[in-house]
């Protein structure tokens, strides 16, 4: 045998059993992610209705869409308010794990003890917890309006501060979901090569201009993979309506799996498309935080 | 303008002042991080009294255990924790199994279509759970009215098929951190063994399990705290069939206006739902994730640390 049908015999087999332990993983990929997820949008365009001997499909075209959108009179204002949510809450959330970050990542005492007390929501964190505590009122901080900080921002600006104390009424519950974005960040901000900072302070190079012209960009790649979480995140976890209406009409036998499956494709679509604008803002075509950083260091060392 | 900034940093940089101000921001945050949960339990203190007083803002009054009294009640804690438990371990023990598998098929073969396999386990986290979990419950029920079929809703086995199938709460992200941790055990490992004739299930069980025993408990840790705050599969799928403990909390207000009503009618004067009951129900319900925090803490932040879910 020689030995370049020898290798090709390895490679197949490498193929076989590589497959072979994907199998269960695309085997439920396929049944409840892939097929399902054809499935919604096939279904959205259907009267469903439950009989005795299963589920009868009559082509509905776009009622149900035309139910969801224009009919509803709670949908509209559920998904709008679910968008203004991650709209605010997810800069909101990137921003403030990066600062956080920042500061966490130099010596310091207690570091270990601010990293154990940010991560600690991410264990408790449930939709009942949240919904209870911001019930309460225990996630709010309270006496913003007095601020006279704030009173300038309401002259100079009303949605301005109204989006300011619609993030400062939930802050607790937008820092908690800082958790894991906190450790990812300071990771990065750990792999970045000290040399590179060093050269740019020889070069007299501000750490203002440390921050903007060297961490920033190769941590860029971090930036997205936060945000794509985050959105991911708070499209799940969040107490909000567009869930339980979802919920609510999939038992409902009025509207049926067709309105449900119509709810919850254009409720998708909403929260991909956010994950979407995150991904065009944020990418840096072909370059892995290494690459990045070899860019830069080919930059600073021509100096 | 510029040499004021420039002065505010040299002031700033390494200086005691620098030190205080960095200090000052991470003990306010903290603060409001903490916030919460502090405010829960100074409320599941407190009496009806001091709730309705104004004065009394942190501290109560007249300290009180019998809000957490009345909450272990409500929400039947022996059963629904016992319930919560092995439900959620259940899961993790599935989906820690076949994190640990595709993880393995990842990091050790070249197989075609690989990179697009990657992807779509990326993808898989990004698709939004709704979009998905109406066919899942026409696949269930089918099963389950079909004339082979057995009961399913109000079961966890479609949970389990699901996690068991890699499609569990956030099971890209433990794929991710099994990948990576598996690349890291080096591969002379497995060749040595496959020259001892090892195959590859073999070198799998007794090589890169083995030597991932702490990985294997990081991703185990994880899965369980996903399962055990997931909420909205498995009110689909189970219906409230096992008592468990966070949907227990997500019902706490109506459970608690019954149990007034049924339990003592003398005093149900008392059984009006306040914020230091709800408190109280929250307190108990997230106790039993704390104090398992306390004890490891350092795998969880260990294990997103070294998950490599930023790509490098």
């Amino acid at each position: 045998m020689s030995g370049k049908s020898n290798g090709k015999a390895i490679g197949r087999r490498q193929a076989v059993t590589g497959y072979l332990f994907m199998l269960p993983w695309i085997t439920g990929f396929l049944i409840f992610t892939a097929i399902p997820f054809a499935a919604t949008i096939y279904l959205s365009f259907f009267e469903v209705r439950q009989s005795i001997l299963g589920y009868e499909l009559n082509f509905a075209g776009t009622a149900n869409y035309l139910l969801a959108l224009f009919r509803n009179i709670e949908f509209m204002p559920a998904l709008i308010s679910f968008l203004v949510m991650e709209l605010t809450y997810m800069p909101t959330i990137v921003i403030l794990s990066f600062i956080l970050a920042l500061l966490l990542n130099r010596p310091m005492k207690l570091r270990s003890v601010f990293r154990i007390l940010f991560f600690l929501p991410v264990i408790v964190m449930s939709g009942p917890v949240m919904s209870q505590i911001m019930d309460s009122g225990a996630a709010a901080v309270t006496g913003l309006e007095n601020l006279f900080v704030f009173t300038v921002i309401e002259n100079y600006s009303p949605p301005l501060a109204e989006a300011l104390a619609y993030l400062f009424e939930n802050f607790s519950m937008v820092l908690w979901f800082t958790g894991i974005p906190i450790i990812l960040f300071i990771n990065g901000l750990q792999k970045i090569n000290g040399s590179i900072v060093e050269a740019a302070t020889i070069d007299s190079a501000t750490s203002w201009q440390i921050l903007w012209k060297i961490t920033i960009p190769i941590l860029r790649p971090i930036f997205l993979v936060i945000a794509i979480f985050t959105a991911v995140q708070l499209s799940l976890y969040s107490t909000n309506r567009v869930l339980s209406m979802i919920q609510e009409a999939i038992y409902d036998t009025v509207g049926g799996f067709g309105l449900a499956s119509a709810y919850a494709w254009i409720y998708s679509l909403a929260v991909l498309a956010f994950i979407g604008v995150a991904f065009l803002l944020l990418r840096e075509p072909k370059e892995t935080p290494v690459k990045i950083q070899k860019r830069l260091e080919r930059k600073w060392a021509g100096r | 303008m510029k040499t004021v900034r420039e002065k505010i940093r040299r002031l700033c940089r390494g200086s005691v002042i620098g030190q205080i101000a960095v200090y000052a921001v991470l003990i306010l945050i903290s603060y409001q991080f903490l916030y919460p949960i502090l405010r829960m339990i100074s409320l599941a203190m407190m009496s009806e009294k001091d709730i309705m007083n104004p004065s009394v803002t942190w501290i109560p009054k007249g300290w009180t255990f019998n809000n957490i009294r009345i909450a272990v009640q409500t929400l039947d804690l022996k059963k629904t924790l016992t319930g919560s438990l092995w439900f959620s371990s259940l899961l993790a023990v599935c989906q820690t199994f076949v994190s640990a598998l595709t993880g393995f098929a990842f990091a050790r073969f070249e197989f075609p279509g690989k990179r697009f396999w990657f992807v779509m386990v990326l993808l898989s986290f990004i698709i939004p759970t709704p979009v998905v979990v109406i066919p899942r419950l026409i696949i269930f029920t089918g099963i389950q009215e079909a004339p082979w079929g057995a009961q399913m809703i109000g079961t966890p086995i479609p949970q389990m098929l699901m996690t068991l199938f890699g499609q569990g709460v956030y099971s890209a992200v433990l794929i991710l951190i099994s990948y990576n941790f598996t690349r890291m055990i080096p591969r002379s490992l497995d060749e040595a063994a496959a020259i001892d004739g090892a195959n590859s299930f073999q070198i799998f069980v007794h090589i890169i399990l083995r030597l991932s025993v702490s990985t294997i408990l990081v991703i185990f840790l994880f899965s369980f705290v996903w399962n055990w705050n997931e909420s909205y599969l498995t009110f689909t799928f189970l219906r409230g069939r096992i008592p468990l403990l966070p949907q227990r909390l997500g019902m706490f207000d109506n459970l608690f206006a019954s149990y007034g009503q049924g339990g003592g009618s003398a005093q149900s004067p008392e059984f009006r739902i306040n914020e230091a009951y709800k408190m109280a129900g929250t307190l108990v319900a997230i106790l039993p994730l704390l104090v398992m925090y306390l004890f490891v803490q350092r795998q969880f932040i260990k294990g997103i640390e070294n998950a490599g879910i930023t790509g490098e």
